[in-house]
């Protein structure tokens, strides 16, 4: 079974600001990936400006596959110095990982990353070298299956300041706090991280001091899942599509009140139609033996193909348990998805005269597939 | 064990015309009627959909419902 390298963060702003001065950008290719951290001078929309600048550029030249000397001089010589405090007005930290699991990290006046192996975080081995008259920071190693790695902005190691403590919480503190929390659940990243942004806003007493960002990576096992949506053209084929969702490999879910209905019968289990309303826009979810989510059809599907379109890369899928977020939240933690769309004209919905970009159904799924391409993940669609 | 079986359909016509202001009202009554309905969704009630909301009240279908319909049907029927 194949590996894949995934990745999650979180940014919190400072306390009393509505965007945060740190700026994540993960593009993922199809044999590497590459991963920026920012940290404006300051915060607020003036912090959130620089950084995303200077990440927008550091990530842009990487994706171009420069040599890295060529991309760090670019950098270094674009990046505004603050006249009056003489440093740059971002920080810099970016990791290349390719298919081979070699990963190269550099850091530019950001803290050190911390690297989870055996059950202990540990500091990189650095080489140090001037460039442009600024100290870089350079790691290079071989990324292995169980390792998990975190990048963080600088609100992390002075956590605390002006909270619980007087002079932060610093590198080995922050190492501490990872190691305690990963060592509590290896398996779950994105828990993770959410834990450790509880605990360093616990420092700083829920008034963020600064704006902070954590960034968590490791390798997993691929997963995949099937989705059947829609009855077929053809009535002879509601048994052959039942049993083939029914026999894959990986999670399963129906989307489509009509396509359950089929399943049930056609499987011969017992279909049970949820009561409960999360959100009022999105009809409740059934439930049924064997399969992960039952959820109505096109509204629905229109509501995960929204929340799809705003998600950005290394992103914690939302949170919610209406169908919607529960399907979004399972497309994103897969990565190979397998689409058996039926093309039947559902006779219900033409009596409602819907919009006609709500009411087809493959349009809908071709435009979630592309989605999902967007954020590379493999998806196969075969029509009914 | 109550004695009335009360399915409000779900699917996608009968949610656009107000099937979860149906569940909320039946959530909403007072709980020694509520105590007597058994309540069930359903993906679809016998294909009716262009009279959307549907639902089945003792075996009864009632179509084109509203919460005060429905309320009505609930309390003249009730056994």
């Amino acid at each position: 079974m194949g590996l894949v390298f995934e990745e999650f963060y979180r940014s919190i702003p400072k306390a009393g600001e509505e965007v945060c001065g740190d700026n994540v950008e993960i593009i993922k290719k199809d044999n590497k990936t590459i991963i920026v951290l920012s940290d404006g001078l300051g915060s607020g929309i003036k912090a959130n400006i620089l950084s995303t600048l200077t990440s927008k550029i550091a990530s842009g030249l990487l994706d171009k596959e420069l040599p890295l000397e060529e991309i760090l001089s670019t950098i270094l010589a674009t990046l505004p110095v603050c006249e009056v405090r003489g440093i740059a007005y971002a920080t810099l930290a970016f990791l290349i990982i390719d298919q081979n699991q070699q990963l190269r990290l550099i850091e530019i006046d950001s803290p050190s990353a911390f690297l989870f192996r055996d059950n202990q975080v540990k500091k990189l081995e650095y080489q140090e070298f001037e460039l442009e008259g600024k100290k870089i920071k350079e790691a290079n190693f071989k990324f292995q299956r169980q390792d998990q790695l975190f990048l963080v902005s600088d609100g992390v190691t002075h956590a605390g300041i002006g909270g619980l403590l007087n002079f932060g919480l610093g590198w080995k503190g922050a190492a501490g706090e990872i190691e305690r929390t990963v060592n509590k659940n290896q398996k779950d990243l994105k828990d993770s991280i959410n834990n450790l942004v509880k605990i360093f806003n616990t420092y700083y007493g829920d008034q963020a001091g600064d704006d902070f960002t954590i960034i968590g990576m490791k390798y997993r096992k691929k997963r995949k899942l099937n989705i059947w949506s829609g009855p077929p053209l053809k009535k002879a084929d509601d048994k052959h599509l039942a049993q083939k969702i029914n026999n894959a490999e990986g999670k399963k879910v129906i989307s489509g009140g009509t396509t359950a209905q089929i399943a049930s019968r056609e499987l011969d289990k017992e279909l049970e139609p949820g009561l409960k309303y999360y959100d009022k826009d999105i009809p409740p979810t059934s439930k049924m033996k064997g399969f992960d989510l039952l959820t109505e059809g096109l509204l629905t599907l229109n509501k995960v193909l929204s929340l799809l379109k705003k998600y950005k890369p290394g992103q914690i899928p939302v949170a919610g348990k209406d169908g919607a977020s529960r399907f979004t939240r399972l497309l994103l933690e897969s990565d190979s998805v397998q689409f058996f769309v039926g093309r039947a004209v559902n006779e219900s919905h033409q009596s409602l005269n819907l919009p006609i970009n709500l009411g087809i159904r493959s349009q809908i799924i071709s435009q979630i597939a592309e989605q999902l391409r967007r954020i590379k993940k493999e998806v196969k669609i075969e029509w009914f | 064990m109550p004695k009335n079986t009360l399915k409000i359909c779900i699917g996608t016509p009968c949610h656009l015309m107000g099937a979860s202001e149906l569940l909320e009202l039946i959530n909403e009554l007072d709980q020694n009627l509520r105590d007597k309905i058994e309540l069930k969704t359903s993906h679809c009630i016998d294909d009716c959909c262009e009279q959307a909301p549907v639902a089945e009240f003792n075996g009864r279908i009632y179509q084109d419902l509203n919460p005060e319909k429905l309320y009505k049907i609930i309390r003249d029927n009730i056994r």
